[in-house]
């Protein structure tokens, strides 16, 4: 629930930053891995905030560096207008933070039915075609990538 | 023999190895590599060689350098990437086949497309409590899955599903026996913890062209990653921790253990420090090792790298990095330097549930392990079996059952491992055949080990008729009746061949006679070929000495 409600903040926040809330809503395949990277950030920009332990006030949000973290850029104009988006954002983490949980049991998630695993029988996924084509660009069978030989 | 037997056919990988970097003037032994499979069966192979130990490396010009290294400790902690030989991914039932056609096993959960949910496989938690447990891991009978994320071609996700603070075993050991050449001795290294997680895609660097390719088949394929303490000392120990690993994944079926092809990964961590210096020095990791062999000259060069730059007041030159092996070169080259540690921004995956284990679960797969390969050890050492016996026979699962199957049948246990290690060893290296390949059967084996034990055959005919039941298969006492074998144990028919050969080979004989005694090997040799290999030889022995020095 966190989640989303960031996400709506920035999904009003500008063109750039292509946060839909798709992962949530929509199983459509057509959808793009780019897209779906996007969206990914929201969780990890939400995660940022959350793990800051101060309970009461939270460090104003670094945006630059959460851009680079993201790996997109910004513009000063663009960052300066995320960041008071984000600051609405963790103010409200931070009137949760304000409530004493300490003789709550912590939780990680909601509680989840157990026994919800998988046998292990292969299934091709038929339409591998259509993933395939959102592909940008392949060399042969492979995708073809920018030269990439050094991590982080 | 069987001892020299074995060097020729399985090389002592280990014994070169060892040599190799502390003498890298001589390059004579670096082309030594070892692959895959057979690399863990070369490593516990003990090579009479006491000369070429790394302990003892007087004389050969390098004393400077052994001299500097005495200096200095080396703490060594490996990361142990197995890939799970599962019928799907971790998180979605696309095939988990190595080698199909790059890009067509994915699906939409694999490829991180929204809305797709992972779902864990059950196989994929079974493996990992069975590795836990054995090495001898405490279980987290609650555990959960992390997000790591980090941004890669070959991650589509833009995360990795690993488990962080909560793995699901730790605070284990895994007991390894050195080889003698090494030192010998039973050592036993921590296990800091086993983790469920993902694999990424594989990338593919092309030499030419500002690109590269992409396949993720593998991306989403299961792994238990294993992280050990920093309790190595040696290239050769941790050699000996990673091949102890892998014969323990591949008894447990949970893996391959291929190196290879990838199953199993190693990446290490060296430091140096200062005997005596309680606090660590800086670590570097080095990736890129892709058999035994090659990890243990990479940690022997890494350890010696840093050594040298401790000797000449250049300690700050050794940083947090990771360096990659070259194994043509023999050398380690810097692939980053790591500023600080990398921000994972792990958080729990929301999209799956913890993994519970009930304690019954944890009961019913403990009491379907395997003998593992350490208690196979000690149980072959307390028949009587001598270490090299011992690290042959309990290196891999079908040859150790082929052996207890045969001993099993009441054969005489030294005899049953000298037939394995030598004789049959050597045919499967030359066919390329597993033991579960060969016709003969322990039963068939266990007899033609009596037959020649009880005088039935003798030991060369016994030879004769092994690669035939290799091949063939049929029975040893089909076979003996068959081709008329049973050895000829008439005193009187062998002296009748014997004073045939004598009176066929009047010259030698009267050479004989005037003290060229050598040559009662000679008629030995005539006289057994006359009886087709069948002649009981102490028998023929004693006869033929008494007619030869009979004065007529």
């Amino acid at each position: 629930m966190a989640t989303r409600a960031l996400l709506s903040v920035i999904s009003a926040s500008p063109r750039r930053i292509k946060i839909e809330t798709s992962i949530f809503s929509s199983s459509s395949l057509s959808s793009s891995l780019q897209l779906q990277r996007y969206s990914r950030k929201a969780h990890r920009i939400a995660r940022s905030f959350s793990s800051d332990t101060n309970p009461s006030v939270l460090q104003p949000p670094d945006v630059a560096r959460l851009a680079e973290t993201a790996r997109i850029s910004l513009t000063p104009a663009e960052i300066e207008e995320c960041g008071t988006k984000l600051r609405q954002v963790t103010d409200w983490f931070g009137q949760l933070q304000q409530v004493d949980v300490n003789s709550v049991e912590p939780a990680i998630r909601a509680e989840m039915e157990g026994g919800n695993l998988r046998e292990d029988a292969p299934e091709t996924f038929e339409n591998r075609e259509s993933i395939r084509a959102s592909i940008p660009s392949f060399d042969e069978a492979y995708l073809k990538v920018p030269k990439v030989l050094n991590k982080e | 023999m069987s001892t020299a037997l074995l060097r020729t056919i399985q090389p002592n990988h280990f014994t070169l190895l060892g040599t190799a970097l502390l003498r890298r003037t001589s390059r004579s032994n670096i082309s030594v590599r070892c692959s895959g499979s057979q690399a863990t069966t070369t490593t516990t192979h003990e090579a009479k060689q006491p000369s070429q130990s790394r302990v003892a490396p007087k004389n050969h010009g390098s004393n400077k350098l052994d001299e500097i290294l005495r200096d200095y400790e080396a703490v060594i902690g490996i990361e142990t990437h197995v890939q799970l030989s599962t019928f799907t991914k971790a998180f979605c039932s696309c095939p988990n086949n190595y080698g199909s056609e790059p890009n067509t096993s994915i699906c939409p959960v694999c490829m991180g497309l929204p809305g797709a949910l992972p779902v864990l496989n059950s196989k994929v938690v079974e493996f990992g409590v069975r590795l836990g447990l054995a090495l001898n891991c405490g279980l987290s009978l609650s555990s959960k899955f992390d997000r790591k994320q980090y941004f890669y071609p070959d991650l589509p996700k833009g995360y990795q599903i690993s488990q962080f603070d909560i793995p699901i075993a730790s605070g284990g050991y895994v007991d390894v026996d050195i080889p003698l050449e090494f030192g010998g001795g039973h050592k036993r290294f921590g296990v800091t913890r086993v983790h469920m997680e993902e694999d990424a895609g594989k990338l593919l660097h092309s030499d030419t062209g500002d690109y590269s390719q992409v396949d993720l088949n593998r991306a989403g394929v299961p792994l238990l990653e294993i992280v050990s303490e920093p309790d190595m000392r040696s290239g050769i120990e941790a050699a000996e921790y990673a091949a102890e690993m892998q014969r323990i994944v591949r008894y447990l079926g949970v893996s391959n253990g291929n190196m290879q092809e990838g199953s199993l990964r190693c990446d290490v961590n060296v430091s140096i420090r200062p005997i005596g210096q309680a606090e660590f020095g800086t670590k570097v990791e080095i990736k890129n090792l892709n058999a035994f062999s090659a990890m243990s000259r990479a940690i022997d060069f890494e350890i010696k790298r840093q050594a040298l730059l401790y000797n000449q007041g250049q300690e700050d030159q050794i940083v947090t990095e990771t360096r990659l092996w070259e194994e043509g070169a023999q050398k380690s080259v810097s692939m980053r330097k790591k500023e600080g540690l990398a921000d994972y921004r792990y958080f729990p995956e929301p999209d799956l549930p913890e993994v519970i284990l009930t304690q019954d679960y944890v009961d019913s797969i403990r009491a379907t392990l395997p003998e593992l390969p350490e208690a196979k050890r000690r149980r072959y050492e307390a028949m009587g079996l001598g270490m090299q016996d011992v690290l042959f026979l309990a290196n891999e699962a079908s040859v150790a059952d082929y052996f207890d199957a045969v001993i099993g049948e009441g054969a005489e246990v030294k005899l049953a491992a000298n037939w394995l290690m030598s004789d049959i060893a050597a045919y499967l290296k030359n066919e390329e055949l597993s033991i579960n390949d060969v016709k003969l059967t322990p039963k068939e084996l266990a007899a033609l080990i009596a037959a020649i034990k009880d005088g039935t055959i003798s030991g060369k005919i016994g030879k004769q008729i092994l690669f035939e039941l290799l091949a063939k298969g049929g029975t040893v006492q089909g076979m003996i009746k068959a081709k008329n074998l049973v050895q000829i144990t008439d005193p009187a028919e062998i002296e009748k061949m014997v004073l045939k050969v004598i009176a066929e080979n009047p010259k030698q004989l009267e050479q004989y006679r005037n003290g060229k005694t050598k040559l009662q090997g000679y008629f030995a040799g005539e006289v057994m070929k006359m009886s087709k290999g069948k002649a009981n030889p102490p028998l023929l022995n004693k006869i033929l000495v008494e007619k030869l020095n009979a004065k007529d």
